[in-house]
């Protein structure tokens, strides 16, 4: 009704006579037309204000950490269409803590499973964003996966964790088989034929993949639950960083034998030598996140000397990783057979609307890969670019395990205009089709690649290798200490990775002597999957630190200004505001938002930051 | 977000106190609005009603609302299917919006780059060069456009099935009406000295 008066009051204004008659003639009819429509319309905008008052009251009875935890993750939803019972659970949940809900969300996970063929991966990954939660399985051949999505509706934060396990030895349901761990060429040609044999569906032995997928689901809950805190994680990770990189390092290593031993102390030389680049990436002030790869890489350079006491050092130096729970055990479990495993490759993968400022990028995707085999260790690095695409691609191989870095940098500054809409969950789409493309060719790549191996001097690539397994069992233990981490999983942090890769790619383009093959294995088998924002004139926000630093107070009846305007609410009391240096004032739910995509003060569009401030602030 | 309780006020607000020479109201649902713009005193769409269509986005206010004229109009900064080059329509940095703005700021700005164009920022590259270098011709034409798509002759009709018509008119014959109008406004010019 409230909309209806408004609407005739409109047309009682002065100066439009007799258009005015004609107008309301017109909407008459309309609306016995649909008079229903228009009332249940009406009742459900009624509803929805309902809800919103509800939601500003929830809010503002919040206390502050209550409030930061819900908007860290994305818990708040919109106002006028969340209910206030559900923002209460949603605030239970999260309180309770990462354990009850990585069960929660695995069961429900679970009721969603579905076993189908394997080609629907890709029609599947067509409409995960569409139907949010789900948890898929099926295999093709003797190529077996599972999928995790979660969407987040509010954020449009998109994760996905897949797994693929691929048994070498086709039509053999006994996993005791492929114990030993097998020669290198056949790997291949196994791979080959697994592809080609795929009109025999084969049951994949429960016990290696079931625990594998639960993993990748679990640690991407942990992963996503470690994020809050994530400004005291970043603060940490410059010193502290190297002590437990180190200890990574240390921890993937003991269990390596004397084989994969070898070739890592010769690389020590190259090693140091990407140090040196990449600190000076460093001091480019560039992110954090390349920082982190610094280190990693600084690891390698330092620790190769001393490796040997580390070599023999027993399994309990490997530091429970943190907050990994009950993923890690599964993982554990996995790895006490390390050649048994089929090859398996865990791909996780996260799309996450990257708050602009917070990182160089605006939007990045990234996935990690893992594949294994027997093949020889083994670094190389490509990097490729063309037509504003720039790729790289590393790979390294140790004790039969790879490990594929392959970076993307795609500029989708048209997309992100309009927000994380469904032009993007298109190009979602398309990298995912790419990656399901990618694990197609998979064995065809593997074949090719070591093809290749003897053209590409690997020895001098030693960068990833720190990260990246050191056989069998260190490999999955080294997985979950990176995934527990909750680091990488960060698009910044990716983002600095993979830039760090690709400083890797091109300092080592002039070693490597591959031309630019077929790019799309390349791009298939990615371990981090990129889509990275590289203009700069988009639209920064601020961090959610950066956010927080602003000062906040509570609304006091006294106060001269008394409207929002965000949200052209008046302030009520208890209501939490929150002043920009400019001394504007807004609700902090309001300005938080406006804030997370863009840095001016929204009255006087002056900078909330002053300039300069914020590169040394991120 | 707060779209729906912010969009309640601004249209209470535009129904109470509306801006002078603008109308806004619902067209049906919440987020889909109409507005009218009166052709300003001493501008050549004087006396002519401009129809808009506002579509309000689900992110409103953090993004600005779509806007479009569903009336031709000659303007260096309309083309010929009603989109607006204006500033404040569009999210920073490129453009100016800002939550703190409204509805109501929104249509009194459009007024205002109706009032005054801004050819250096051409949508429409032959009219603004019309109007820079050929004012006169440009007022003419725009006057011509203004009494033939937004006279108030044509209220006697009503509205709806005008917007309908304009809408289906506007992509096809406003190109071909361009050109029409540039010859007839030659032709005019002949005459002129005889008038």
């Amino acid at each position: 009704m409230l909309y209806f008066t408004a609407l005739m009051k409109g047309l009682f204004s002065p100066f439009l006579g007799t258009f005015l008659l004609i107008k309301m003639e017109s909407s008459d009819s309309s609306d016995k037309g649909s008079i229903d429509q228009s009332e249940a319309q009406r009742q459900s905008q009624l509803d929805r204000l309902d809800r919103e008052e509800a939601f500003y009251q929830f809010v503002n009875n919040l206390s502050e950490e209550d409030y930061r935890l819900m908007r860290d993750n994305n818990l708040l939803g919109t106002p006028g269409e969340i209910t206030e019972e559900e923002l209460l659970r949603r605030l239970h949940q999260v309180k309770e803590g990462p354990p009850q809900q990585n069960s929660d969300e695995n069961r429900g996970a679970e009721s969603a499973e579905d076993v189908s063929n394997g080609d629907s991966i890709i029609d599947w990954l067509n409409s995960v964003r569409q139907t949010g939660n789900t948890t898929r399985s099926g295999q093709r051949g003797n190529q077996s996966w599972r999928a995790v999505s979660r969407t987040n509706p509010n954020s449009g934060d998109f994760r996905f964790s897949l797994e693929i396990n691929v048994n070498r030895n086709n039509g053999n349901t006994n996993p005791e088989t492929e114990n030993e761990p097998s020669v290198e060429p056949s790997n291949g040609e196994d791979l080959e034929n697994s592809q080609s044999d795929s009109e025999i569906p084969r049951s994949e032995s429960p016990s290696v993949r079931q625990p594998g997928s639960e993993r990748s689901s679990a640690e991407e809950l942990t992963a996503e639950e470690a994020s809050p805190p994530r400004g005291q994680r970043r603060a940490r990770s410059r010193s502290p960083e190297q002590r437990r990189t180190r200890a990574r390092t240390d921890r993937s290593r003991s269990p390596i034998n004397a084989v994969s031993e070898a070739p890592r102390r010769s690389h020590h030389n190259t090693s140091s030598q990407t140090l040196d680049h990449s600190s000076a990436s460093e001091a480019e002030g560039s992110s954090r996140t390349r920082q982190h790869v610094t280190l990693r890489q600084h690891t390698v350079g330092t620790e190769v000397p001393s490796e040997n006491a580390v070599l023999f050092s027993p399994p309990e130096t490997r530091p429970a990783p943190q907050a990994a729970g009950s993923s890690e055990t599964s993982g554990t479990s996995e790895s006490t057979a390390p050649g048994q495993r089929p090859p398996t490759i865990v791909l996780d993968l996260q799309v996450r609307r990257v708050r602009p400022g917070e990182y160089r990028q605006r939007d990045s995707i990234a996935n990690r890969t893992r594949s294994r085999s027997q093949t020889p260790n083994n670094t190389v690095t490509y990097e490729s670019e063309r037509g504003g695409f720039r790729r790289t691609f590393s790979r390294s191989e140790r004790a039969g395990v790879r490990t594929y870095v392959s970076t993307i940098r795609i500029p989708i500054r048209r997309i992100l205009n309009t927000g994380l809409s469904e032009t993007t969950s298109v190009a979602i789409q398309t990298m995912l089709r790419q990656i399901m493309t990618g694990f197609g060719e998979l064995s065809y790549f593997m074949y090719s690649d070591s093809d290749a191996d003897p053209s590409g001097p690997a020895p001098s690539q030693n960068v990833e290798t720190s990260e990246p397994q050191s056989g069998g069992g260190g490999a999955s233990g080294n997985e979950n200490a990176d995934v527990s981490s909750g680091e990488v999983y960060e698009g910044g942090h990716e983002a600095g990775s993979t830039s760090g890769a690709r400083r890797e790619g091109r300092n080592m383009r002039g070693s490597v002597t591959f031309e630019e093959s077929g790019s799309l294995p390349f791009l298939s088998l990615a371990q981090f999957f990129l889509l990275n924002e590289d203009d700069d004139d988009q639209p920064r926000g601020l961090t959610k630190e950066q956010i927080d630093n602003l000062a906040m107070r509570n609304f006091g009846e006294s106060d001269a200004l008394k409207t929002c305007s965000v949200c052209i609410t008046e302030y009520t009391e208890g209501n939490k505001l929150r002043k920009l240096p400019c001394s504007h004032e807004y609700h902090v739910h309001c300005i938080d938002r406006w804030l997370s995509e863009n840095s001016t003060c929204p009255i006087c569009r002056r900078a909330v930051l002053a300039s300069g401030n914020r590169e040394s602030v991120v | 977000m707060q779209r729906a309780s912010r969009l309640t006020k601004e249209l209470s607000l535009l129904a109470t106190e509306p801006p002078p020479g603008i109308t806004c109201w619902q067209n049906g649902r919440l987020d889909d609005l109409r507005a009218q713009i009166l052709g300003g005193v001493d501008t050549p769409y004087e006396k002519g009603i401009f129809n808009l269509e506002i579509i309000v986005p689900e992110r409103y206010p953090f993004e600005p609302p779509k806007i479009r004229f569903l009336t031709p109009i000659y303007h260096p900064n309309i083309d010929s299917a009603g989109r607006i080059c204006l500033d404040v329509l569009k999210l920073p940095p490129k453009g100016a919006w800002r939550p703190s703005l409204n509805i109501s700021t929104l249509l009194t700005s459009i007024q205002l780059l109706m009032a005054e164009p801004n050819p250096d920022d051409p949508l429409m590259a032959n009219i603004s060069t019309e109007y820079k270098y050929n004012k006169q011709l440009f007022l003419l034409n725009a006057r011509e456009w203004t009494e033939k798509y937004a006279g108030q002759m044509r209220v006697s009709k009503p509205l709806e099935e005008k917007i309908i018509q304009n809408k289906t008119s506007t992509c096809s014959e406003s190109t071909v009406q361009k050109r029409k109008g540039v010859d007839i406004s030659r032709k005019e010019k002949k005459s002129r000295p005889d008038s």
